[in-house]
């Protein structure tokens, strides 16, 4: 079938919209559009669409990805359009590019970068917070606790953090990061947050949090995976 | 970050109070003159599945000098969260509190959502009674079902709309246009003489020394000894919203719902709804294809639900069910029809709509016997029912669900026993159509009979809690083993509907200590504390039961008797009196007037969209 790769915003309030709505919400512009989506056989037929990676609720998406499949041959430019003028305020079509049949989407995705900008904490200066955040990175293991149905489990998420910044912007923190994504080893940014919160004495919680990239192993955009031996 | 987004952080399904969902209609403040709230006393999800609410803002919202917007209620951890930062209730579009807006409207569907209607304003900073509301305060109105006795909400309430309100709303735009916010009393006196609006501080409630009323007597000149309903003339050509705002979350009922007819001509004599909305207008089957097609194109919904009180009614529903599944399936609609008739036609109309039989078929029978089904005008026969769900399960649906209600008047244990029997008999026949033993259920769901004013069980006695408890053990016992579903509401829950559906203003001060001490969503089970409503029934010395028990003679002033559905109230006496004398009364579609009276009394007919014959024809 062919297949249909569609970068996205999610922001405003789509941002608060959980993972399963924001499907629900794409099948429901797409037969608006009257896009000739592929169905799954069987007893209950789903859409065939498949995204990248889940966004946490309450973060916004610069440039999320879902693939569409179709039943007929797509006009990338037709499709951008329709989906600009049928999707809810919040889902923003950024690109739309048809893609030959290879790896799921979720399979090729190795690496998020994030922004979170948040309040300065009473009394953090610029030599304060790298002195911080030096001593953050330095560390060989940052364990943090998951709560499981199965009682807590405890994860090492240094490996995943490829890579931490923050400067100061006026009363503004701002931290840029890159972190391990996909289905192993996920590092999440709140999970970074809340660590350098009690070494940096901030509010997690008053930080929003910009899903900037989703990149593949190689650190390409997930359009242009072609050059990336393979993953 | 602002306060709300902190907070939103930190809460469950942030995207219930947000808005910014598709069809959503925000407006420009600074050009529109009346803003219009409409509240909805329960959670987002619940609230975005009722119809009236999409109808309203629709009709408001197309007017060019009114807005209307949305507000529900928040759930606890969310209402936690805005008490300790100090934000106080605000609306979905414009974010704006509520306190900011001309009106705010509530829509009163259920008795067990009054403690949200007092919850919500209190979280608006609005002062919850209405005589301690000044010019700068929103006024505060309520309509829906329960807005045919709002006796216990009457000092809380401005202005009560009775019937339906699409023609109403356009009133009440108009008259607050008129007055502004400066000029509250002429405001009041002004909605008190629209037809069909009731303002309840224009009217004194005496009572008698055996605890009834003894008279309501209007306060000022011009206002109506008795308020009549509202109602719409022409179904067909009312506004219809055929691009409702389509939810993120999903809703309870999360799916395109199209308004086949309204009103019912059955005539259940439990059944409040079937009085209120009488008389029967159904849609031409042309503005109803019409309006289904818009509707799809307009939400990309993959079910399409065929809402009305007794949908399988409808003179056309072959056709018109048929050309929905014949259209749309190309695109995979679902067409849904929400209950069934009991009979062999309503299954085979459900068969056409569903070729994958995934879901349950459900019937509501009601009663466990043919006298108590008799009684209470159920129409449906042991026959019909087995008959029924023969087809259905030949037909590969291997699950039934069947709705009864305990504590009907003369209900005896033979009564009850009855649905256990029926139940059995159900399953027997699943076994005899061989629906595969992993497979066939048959789930009983009960629920307590509760007298409901304006019906003819209006002067009948709720059963003792005890009596309903009892029964439900007794039934619970009887529906043990393979393949039977046993399901239940609390009786406690229902006692309380029967005490404010069936109460007067005597009731406002404990249902204000029961917000106080911490009740609200009290349809919720999770959140359903009984303890606590008697405690406030102590307190503030009601007895509770002096209102669910009071058996009313038919010289009694009953405390909704000032408010008026169109129905004399001699028919619904002498519907009583054929109740208890097992006698039934026939439908008003296709046969005999029952007379009710409600038609010459609103002048108004009957519409059927197949110009058809008998009383309703």
């Amino acid at each position: 079938m062919p297949r249909v790769r569609i970068a996205y915003r999610q922001e405003g309030p789509a941002r608060y919209v959980s993972h399963l709505d924001v499907m629900r919400a794409f099948e429901r512009a797409a037969r608006r559009a009257g896009l000739p989506l592929a169905y799954s056989q069987g007893f209950n037929p789903r859409p065939k669409m498949t995204f990248a990676a889940p966004l946490a609720v309450g973060m916004s998406g610069c440039r999320e990805y879902v693939d569409l499949e179709l039943e007929t041959e797509p006009d990338p430019a037709g499709v951008f359009e329709l989906l600009r003028q049928n999707l809810p305020n919040g889902l923003v079509p950024v690109q739309v590019q048809a893609v030959a049949t290879g790896p799921s989407l979720m399979s090729l995705v190795h690496r998020s970068r994030y922004i979170a900008v948040g309040d300065v904490p009473v009394g953090l200066d610029t030599g304060a917070l790298q002195v911080g955040l030096k001593r953050f990175l330095g560390r060989g293991e940052i364990v943090v606790e998951q709560k499981r149905a199965k009682g807590v489990r405890r994860k090492n998420i240094r490996p995943g953090i490829y890579s931490l910044s923050a400067r100061l912007d006026g009363d503004k923190l701002c931290f840029s990061m890159e972190l391990k994504a996909g289905s192993a080893g996920n590092v999440r940014p709140d999970e970074v947050l809340a660590v350098l919160g009690k070494d940096l004495s901030l509010v997690p919680e008053s930080f929003a949090v910009w899903r900037t990239a989703l990149l593949s192993r190689a650190g390409r955009l997930l359009w242009d995976v072609k050059g990336d031996s393979i993953c | 970050m602002t306060d709300l987004e902190r907070i939103l952080a930190r809460v469950e399904k942030p995207a219930r109070y947000v808005g910014g969902e598709l069809n959503a209609i925000v407006k420009d403040w600074r050009r529109v003159p009346v803003r219009i709230a409409f509240a909805f006393p329960d959670v987002y999800e619940v609230g975005m599945s009722h119809l009236g609410m999409h109808i309203l803002y629709h009709v408001v919202n197309s007017r060019d000098d009114a807005l209307m917007e949305r507000v529900f209620a928040p759930w606890t951890d969310m209402e936690a969260e805005m008490r300790t930062s100090g934000l106080p209730l605000f609306s979905l579009e414009s974010h704006r509190p509520l306190r900011d807006f001309d009106v705010v409207a509530f829509s009163l569907q259920y008795e067990l959502s009054y403690t949200n209607v007092l919850n919500m304003l209190d979280l608006a900073g609005i002062p919850l009674e209405s005589r301690d509301r000044d010019d700068r305060m929103p006024l505060v109105v309520a309509g829906g079902p329960c807005a045919f006795n709002p006796e216990p909400l009457a000092p809380f309430l401005d202005a009560v709309f009775l019937g339906e309100g699409e023609d109403a709303v356009h009133d009440l735009v108009e008259v607050v246009r008129r007055y502004g916010r400066g000029n509250r009393d002429e405001l009041l006196c002004a909605l008190a003489r629209l037809p069909g609006v009731y303002v309840p501080r224009f009217y004194r409630v005496e009572y008698a020394a055996d605890g009834g009323v003894k008279q309501v007597v209007p306060l000022i000149d011009g206002v109506p000894g008795k308020v009549v309903k509202r109602l719409v003339r022409d179904l067909d050509r009312a506004p219809f919203p055929v691009r409702p705002i389509v939810p993120y979350l999903e809703a309870v009922h999360d799916r395109a719902m199209l308004e086949v007819f309204r009103g019912c001509t059955r005539g259940c004599r439990f059944c409040q709804a079937g009085a209120i909305y009488r008389p029967v207008r159904e849609r031409t089957l042309k503005t109803l294809l019409d309006q289904a097609g818009e509707l799809l194109r307009h939400t990309g919904y993959n079910e399409l639900s065929l809402t009305s009180l007794s949908t399988t009614d409808y003179s056309e529903i072959r056709k018109l069910v048929q050309t929905l599944v014949e259209r749309h399936r190309g695109e995979r609609v679902n067409v849904s029809l929400p209950s069934l008739r009991v009979d062999a036609f309503a299954v085979e109309l459900a068969r056409a709509v569903q070729e994958v039989r995934k879901s349950s078929l459900t019937f509501a029978p009601e009663a466990g016997s043919q006298r108590l089904r008799n009684v209470i005008n159920k129409q449906v026969t042991e026959d019909d029912l087995l008959r029924t769900v023969e087809v259905a399960f030949r037909a590969g649906w291997s699950r039934v669900k069947l709705y009864f209600m305990l504590g009907l008047p003369t209900e005896t244990l033979e009564d009850v026993d009855g649905i256990a029997r029926l139940a059995r008999m159900v399953l027997d026949k699943g076994r005899e159509c061989e629906v595969p033993k992993g497979r066939l259920s048959v789930t009983v769901s009960i629920s307590s009979f509760v007298p409901k004013p304006h019906t003819p069980f209006q002067w009948e006695p709720q059963a003792p809690l005890a009596v309903l408890r009892e029964r439900q053990s007794f039934l619970q016992g009887r529906l043990k083993g393979k393949n039977l579903v046993y399901r239940w509401h609390d009786p406690e829950a229902s006692f309380l509907e029967a005490v404010f559906a069936r109460g007067d203003r005597r009731l406002a001060p404990a249902l204000r200590r029961a917000l106080e001490l911490g009740c609200r969503l009290d349809g919720w089970r999770e959140c359903f504390r009984f303890d606590l409503w008697q405690q406030a029934f102590a307190e503030t010395g009601v007895e509770p039961g002096a209102y669910a028990y009071r058996s009313y003679r038919y010289t009694d002033i009953l405390p909704w008797d000032h408010l008026d559905t169109g129905i004399d109230r001699d028919f619904l006496a002498e519907e009583h009196a054929r109740a208890l004398a097992g006698e039934i009364t026939k439908d008003c579609r296709g046969e005999q007037c029952t007379g009710c009276g409600l038609c010459p009394n609103l002048e108004i007919e009957p519409q059927l969209a197949e110009v058809g014959t008998g009383a309703a024809g």
